[in-house]
């Protein structure tokens, strides 16, 4: 079953065209990262589906089912900035939350606070948190009541790196247990540890999408050195199957079609061909190197 | 229902602003009307000529039944006072983008206005409530061994200075809601209340068959008219508010009414 069911989603603000016919799906217990530069859609996307703006046309349905307040009870979000009452404390903001959404209970309070690491601060007003509180206590509100469905927008924003592995962990921890995340970021780093699938915008266009296997690797490249390069160079030129070869200071990186290579058989040509190989790998494209690609940067 | 107004509870149970500034409130209406009747009454115990002319000009006012008539006046002037309960808690919403994480966390626009509607129905209750307090306070301690045959035939004023409370809070939501900022819907509402309006309603009169009456605020102004003895300042004048008056609790009905809707359409409508 799909969690969520976009279907071509347009918005503009004004002559800006700020998503543009989008439309994907996301499975049940994925963890879906929305990726994209700055004003690409991505927070646009998630305040639509979250009822916080209007789309100009086009529909979503969570679980199948158009889209109502009931619904949004059973999801956990948290949208761009932390948003609570400046003069209630953690516990009193996270009271206000559980009595509109209906999620969790009194125990249930402390428990994420716990999680979040900001039991010591629980009673301090909002208005004295830094911004790596603010952002802590957000989580904590998303995660109340155990939802089944989390909606995260930059969860990581404003934490020091030991936060923003605690969260990459917690968010793990949650994909074990059969929830379903959805996660906007812009730390490519942090989507490649933690997605499973991911759905790439620019400028409003969805330009790919799929799982991060799908989307990251779209040919085989391997990876290999000899004592001679130009030697190595020269010989393998032959190998059959063979797309291109890029020459490094190094290596030489062989692309082949997607599927198509065989390790062992480019180590036996060069032995064959009386060539020894130093270094050998199937080399995996990175997130970033496919994420600049494909925007154009 | 319950569980908004739990929620509005949880919203206002610890915020300091709100308390001082409905505890404000709770003590300017008494305040205000024991002005009154202090001005009053120093102007009329004396036994000099003067004394004796304001007796016979103001008559009673503090007495029954014409107390609930000048407390509903006196009080109705001040209705900027409540306003700024209700202008502050929503342009706070807007402004802390508290009203967008409600939505986010599961309430339906429509749940979100109705908070707002019960915060603006309850401050509106305490208002009327004061003043109801205020006119049998007043009144009792007024007392004179004169039998007063129906002492209480003028309490209908009450209920209409409740509606024009009601009305009122009403628009002061509805200027809080488009404008969103506490301070300038403040300023426009005060602007509006005492110049603008004033301006307008006294032009209408003037040139227009009196069209100023049907002013945001003028039509509910009207439920509560000028004491008694002002009738003796224009007799014409007066008697054609009285004849106008049961109008005007209809039309202040239907503003209600219409402030309400308009502020759902602009809820529903707008992005957060």
């Amino acid at each position: 079953m799909n969690i969520l069911e976009i279907k071509n989603l347009h918005k503009s603000y004004g002559k800006i065209k700020a998503l543009n016919g989008v439309s994907f799906s996301i499975p049940q217990g994925s963890v879906y990262g929305i990726l994209g530069p700055n004003g690409s859609g991505k927070t646009t996307l998630l305040s639509i589906i979250l009822n916080v703006l209007n789309a100009d046309s086009g529909e979503y349905f969570w679980m199948g089912k158009q889209p109502t307040a009931d619904l949004r009870k059973g999801i956990g979000s948290l949208l761009e900035t932390p948003n609570f009452y400046h003069y209630l404390s953690a516990v009193s903001n996270l009271q206000v939350v559980q009595s509109i959404s209906g999620r969790g209970n009194k125990n249930d309070i402390d428990t994420v606070l716990e999680q979040v690491k900001l039991t010591e601060r629980k009673n301090s007003k909002f208005s004295t948190y830094s911004l790596g509180m603010k952002q802590r206590l957000a989580i904590a509100s998303a995660l109340l009541g155990n939802p089944k469905v989390i909606v995260l927008d930059e969860p990581t924003n404003g934490l020091d790196p030991v936060g923003i592995a605690e969260i990459r962990e917690l968010i793990k921890l949650l994909s074990t247990k059969g929830h379903t995340i959805i996660m906007a970021s812009h730390l490519l780093d942090e989507v490649e540890k933690v997605c499973t699938h991911v759905a790439i915008l620019k400028t409003g266009n969805l330009i790919t999408n799929g799982t991060v296997e799908d989307v990251l690797v779209d040919e085989d490249v391997v990876e290999i050195a000899a004592e001679n390069n130009e030697a190595l160079f020269n010989i393998i030129q032959h190998f059959d199957g063979l797309k291109s070869i890029i020459t490094t200071s190094e290596t030489l990186q062989l692309h082949f079609v997607k599927g198509s290579s065989n390790t062992t058989s480019i180590n036996e040509f060069c032995f064959k061909n009386n060539i020894v190989l130093k270094y050998l790998s199937m080399k995996r494209k990175r997130l970033e190197e496919k994420f600049f690609e494909l925007t154009g940067n | 229902m319950f569980s908004i107004l739990k929620t509005e509870w949880l919203k206002i149970k610890k915020y300091p602003a709100f308390w001082w500034i409905l505890g404000i409130t709770i003590l300017s209406y008494p305040g205000i009307n024991a002005l009154f009747y202090f001005i009053h009454k120093d102007m009329t115990r004396s036994k000099d000529m003067a004394a004796q002319i304001a007796t016979a000009v103001f008559g009673s006012p503090f007495t029954f039944p014409e107390v609930f008539k000048t407390v509903a006046f006196s009080s109705s002037l001040f209705m900027i006072i409540p306003a700024i309960l209700i202008i502050m808690l929503i342009c706070n919403e807007y402004t802390y983008k508290t009203n967008r994480q409600n939505i986010i966390d599961g309430w339906s626009r429509n749940n979100f206005l109705l908070g707002k509607f019960f915060s603006v129905l309850i401050v509106a209750t305490i208002t009327a409530g004061l003043a109801i307090i205020v006119s049998f306070a007043i009144g009792i301690i007024n007392k004179n061994s004169e039998t007063v045959v129906q002492p209480y035939n003028q309490f209908k004023y009450m209920i209409y200075f409740y509606l024009q409370t009601l009305s009122q809070l009403s628009f002061a939501f509805l200027l809080g809601l488009l404008l969103r900022r506490a301070f300038i819907t403040l300023g426009v509402f005060i602007f509006y209340s005492v110049i603008v309006e004033n301006i307008l309603e006294g032009l209408g009169r003037k040139y227009t068959n009196d069209l100023g009456r049907f002013l945001f605020l003028e039509i509910s102004n009207r439920l509560t008219p000028l004491p008694t003895f002002m009738s003796k300042f224009g007799e014409e004048r007066y008697n054609l508010l009285a004849s106008q008056f049961n109008q005007h609790i209809w039309l202040t009905l239907l503003y209600t009414l219409i402030f309400w809707l308009l502020s759902l359409w602009i809820i529903k409508k707008r992005d957060l």
